[in-house]
């Protein structure tokens, strides 16, 4: 039977009737009202019910999550990094679990016994300290990081209670000491504090892990410009160049300049980055990019490339390089001293320090000091590693500065720094800030300034091309891959004055001279003459022949086919310049 | 006609409660699965990470280099040993006879060595390379 409130109600009462009409009034349909308020209630109650049925879909679509996150609480203390791999996708660095020990001192019962047993399986812990820490009571302290599995499963069979194991991510660098410079290190936490590792935290891994995220491996990984193989041909060089010769320490780079990649950047002495402690000796810093150097006869090859950009002087121009150059109480003299007339390339392949004095000498000091900020080598270089250090210009810039600058001294630079410069200059005149990170040609062209003319560029390949066939460089040519190149000796300021026996010399080649594809620096710190160098520590007697030993090794690594049918630069380089014009 | 209604909807009430809990129970099993193998594949993800980071030791230049400069006679390469594939020479062409007769080409072989006629006894055995 249906409630229906209308007719078929019988009459009410007249006192109902009257309380009604002071109630609602006389002329209202009282079954109406209630049929309304009915409707309303069902609504109510449906909304209720509507918002409890979504909820629980809601809290059963999420409970994965909530779940996901309780379950990875019980690890991974120490950051998840991404991995860095090389360009071809060698590892350089990953990470690891490794279990650590810790201990709840307030759940301890006896810690001397605890103490006397953990003793026994780790003989490495110090047990007065293991004793402290757990007669305190501090709800949570560590007793050992990174033990081994073997440890762990001894240390469990102690069934000591308080004492429990979390599993954390360790820093594995599988290549040891090869790219220690590059990718850099990081601490206990797993926090990046030097090179590349660095790096990554200051783009955001940490503040991501500080807000309770990144601790699973799902991260992207780090592609680096680095090619692994080229970074093992040139450390292994190094390390035999410096005992070899017995300096004090010895880097190289090598740069695509195409891109302003570094393809494998290496300063030996390093250290071994699963063993950070290494790092804090002084003598292991990074020359490349840390230290600042007089870079020597290299920095002629600015000089003239300035010189010839301004259209003021050519390849055939000549300069007076009789005798020396005296200025004020400084005598400047040629090291290979020919005492004539020298054309351009002479002065470029004899080395000749008068020559380009008297070159930037006609270029005014202004001129000079414009063209060396234009490539970059007055500002401080900043790559992606966060260690760089500025370049020492000198504060009141005159003549006298003018003229040593113009052969490598009196101006310290990094010498990744003047490996950007060198690079700008043969490789068309663009000036691309170099890159430890992959990058395309494309990429580097938008980022690329012109700073020379491509005319300036070319006859600058020929000097360097002249020179390994008939210059300084000679020893630097491998037959095959056309090597240009330029020597640089810079004497050593011990004291407040240049030292005659203390030098560093460096080698800046370009391969292949005629199309140049990559740079190569070969810096020795402190070489000392031995008998196969008849006595000499100049640049062409050992940065030089360790250049042509770097070169043969890595050249078919990097792509280059070895041509032995070129002619020489006069034919090939200079003649379709001549073309072109 | 209502009782019957009221059976049917409480028949309805009592099968969908059995449904509700069978499906609740199945879903269960499955999030406890899961869960299961979400640890299983972190795990075998921590094991590739660490196998991967052991190859990437074992392979290491360095220690390739070590290896094969103790066990191997292989020297370093010249660049001069490298030649483009159009440039290498023709292949040079092979004797005719080598295939047809074989003995024949052996006796061919001796010959300056071993004049016909003059051998009695039995052949010196031709040294061979040790391996």
């Amino acid at each position: 039977m249906r409630w229906r409130p209308d007719a078929a109600t019988p009459a009410p009462g007249w006192h109902r009737r009257m309380i009604q009409s002071l109630l609602y009034g006389r002329s209202v349909d009282r079954a109406r009202k209630a049929q309304a308020r009915l409707g309303l209630a069902l609504i109510g109650f449906a909304l209720v019910y509507a918002i409890i049925a979504i909820r629980l879909v809601l809290y059963a679509a999420t409970a994965d999550a909530h779940m996901v996150r309780r379950g990875g609480s019980s690890d991974a203390v120490a950051t998840a990094r991404p991995d860095v791999i090389d360009r071809n996708g060698e590892i350089l660095a990953t990470d690891i679990k490794t279990p650590s020990l810790f201990a709840e001192p307030r759940r301890i019962i006896d810690p001397d016994e605890a103490t006397e047993l953990l003793a026994g399986v780790l003989p490495d812990l110090d047990s007065r300290e293991v004793r402290d820490r757990l007669g305190s009571k501090r709800g949570f302290a560590w007793l050992k990081r990174d033990i081994t599995p073997v440890q762990q499963q001894e240390v469990h069979r102690l069934g000591i209670p308080g004492i429990g194991f979390l599993a954390e991510n360790k820093r594995v660098y599988p290549n040891g000491n090869e790219f220690s410079h590059v990718v850099g290190h990081v601490n206990i936490d797993n926090q990046g504090i030097a090179g590349i590792e660095k790096w990554i935290d200051s783009r955001g891994l940490a503040d991501l892990h500080r807000a309770g995220f990144g601790v699973d491996r799902e991260q992207e990984p780090v592609r680096l410009g680095v090619d692994l193989r080229v970074q093992h041909a040139l450390h292994d060089e190094l390390v035999a160049a410096r005992d070899k010769y017995k300096a004090d320490a010895a880097a190289g780079i090598v740069l695509d300049v195409r891109t302003g990649e570094i393809v494998s950047m290496v300063s030996v002495p390093d250290y071994n980055p699963n063993n950070p402690r290494e790092a804090l000796e002084p003598n292991r810093i990074n020359r490349l990019t840390t230290g600042v150097y007089e870079m020597g006869s290299t920095f002629k090859a600015l000089t003239i490339a300035m010189a010839l950009d301004s259209g003021k002087v050519t390849l055939n121009s000549s300069f007076d390089a009789r005798g020396s150059l005296r200025y004020g109480h400084f005598n400047i003299s040629d090291y290979h001293a020919q005492n004539r007339v020298l054309t351009v390339p002479e002065i470029f392949t004899y080395s000749s320090n008068v020559g380009a004095a008297k070159i930037a000498l006609g270029q005014g000091v202004e001129n000079h000091k414009a063209f060396l900020n234009k490539v970059g080598q007055l500002d401080r270089l900043r790559t992606e590693l966060p260690e760089s250090a500025e370049p020492i210009v000198p504060k009141h810039w005159g003549e006298l500065n003018t003229v040593t600058i113009a052969f490598g001294h009196g101006l310290s630079v990094a010498p990744l720094q003047s490996v950007m410069g060198v690079a700008a200059i043969v490789n068309g005149g663009y000036l691309i800030p170099p890159t430890f990170l992959k990058r395309s040609q494309a990429e580097a062209r938008a980022i690329a300034k012109r700073v020379v003319k491509p005319e300036t560029s070319a006859a600058m390949r020929y000097l360097m091309r002249l020179n390994a066939e008939k210059g300084t460089a000679t020893k630097a040519d491998v037959k095959g891959f056309y090597v240009g190149g330029k020597t640089g000796t810079a004497e050593k300021v011990i004291n407040g004055h240049y030292s005659k026996s203390r030098l560093m010399t460096d080698f800046m080649a370009v391969l292949p001279a005629d199309e140049p594809r990559f740079l190569v620096l070969i810096m020795l710190d402190e070489p000392k003459p031995i008998a196969e160098t008849h006595g000499f520590a100049t640049s062409g007697w050992n940065a030089a022949p360790v250049t042509a030993k770097v070169i043969t090794r890595i050249a078919p690594l990097l792509g280059l086919e070895p041509r032995f049918d070129l002619p020489s630069a006069d034919h090939l380089i200079l003649a379709s310049m001549k073309e072109t014009r | 006609m209502m009782r019957f209604v009221h059976l049917i909807v409480v028949a309805a009430l009592v099968a969908a409660a059995v449904y509700v809990y069978k499906i609740k129970f199945e879903s269960a099993v499955q999030a406890e699965r899961l869960a299961k193998l979400a640890t299983e594949i972190k795990r075998e993800r921590e094991a590739i990470a660490a196998l991967r980071a052991e190859w990437a030791q074992l392979e290491n230049p360095a220690r390739i280099q070590a290896l094969a400069q103790r066990h191997l006679t292989l020297k370093m390469f010249d660049p001069t040993q490298i030649e483009q594939l159009d440039r290498l020479p023709e292949r040079p062409p092979t004797p005719a006879a080598a295939s047809s007769d074989a003995i024949a080409t052996i006796i061919d072989g001796l010959e300056p060595e071993f004049p016909t006629g003059a051998t009695a006894g039995p052949l010196p055995t031709t040294p061979r390379v040790a391996r």
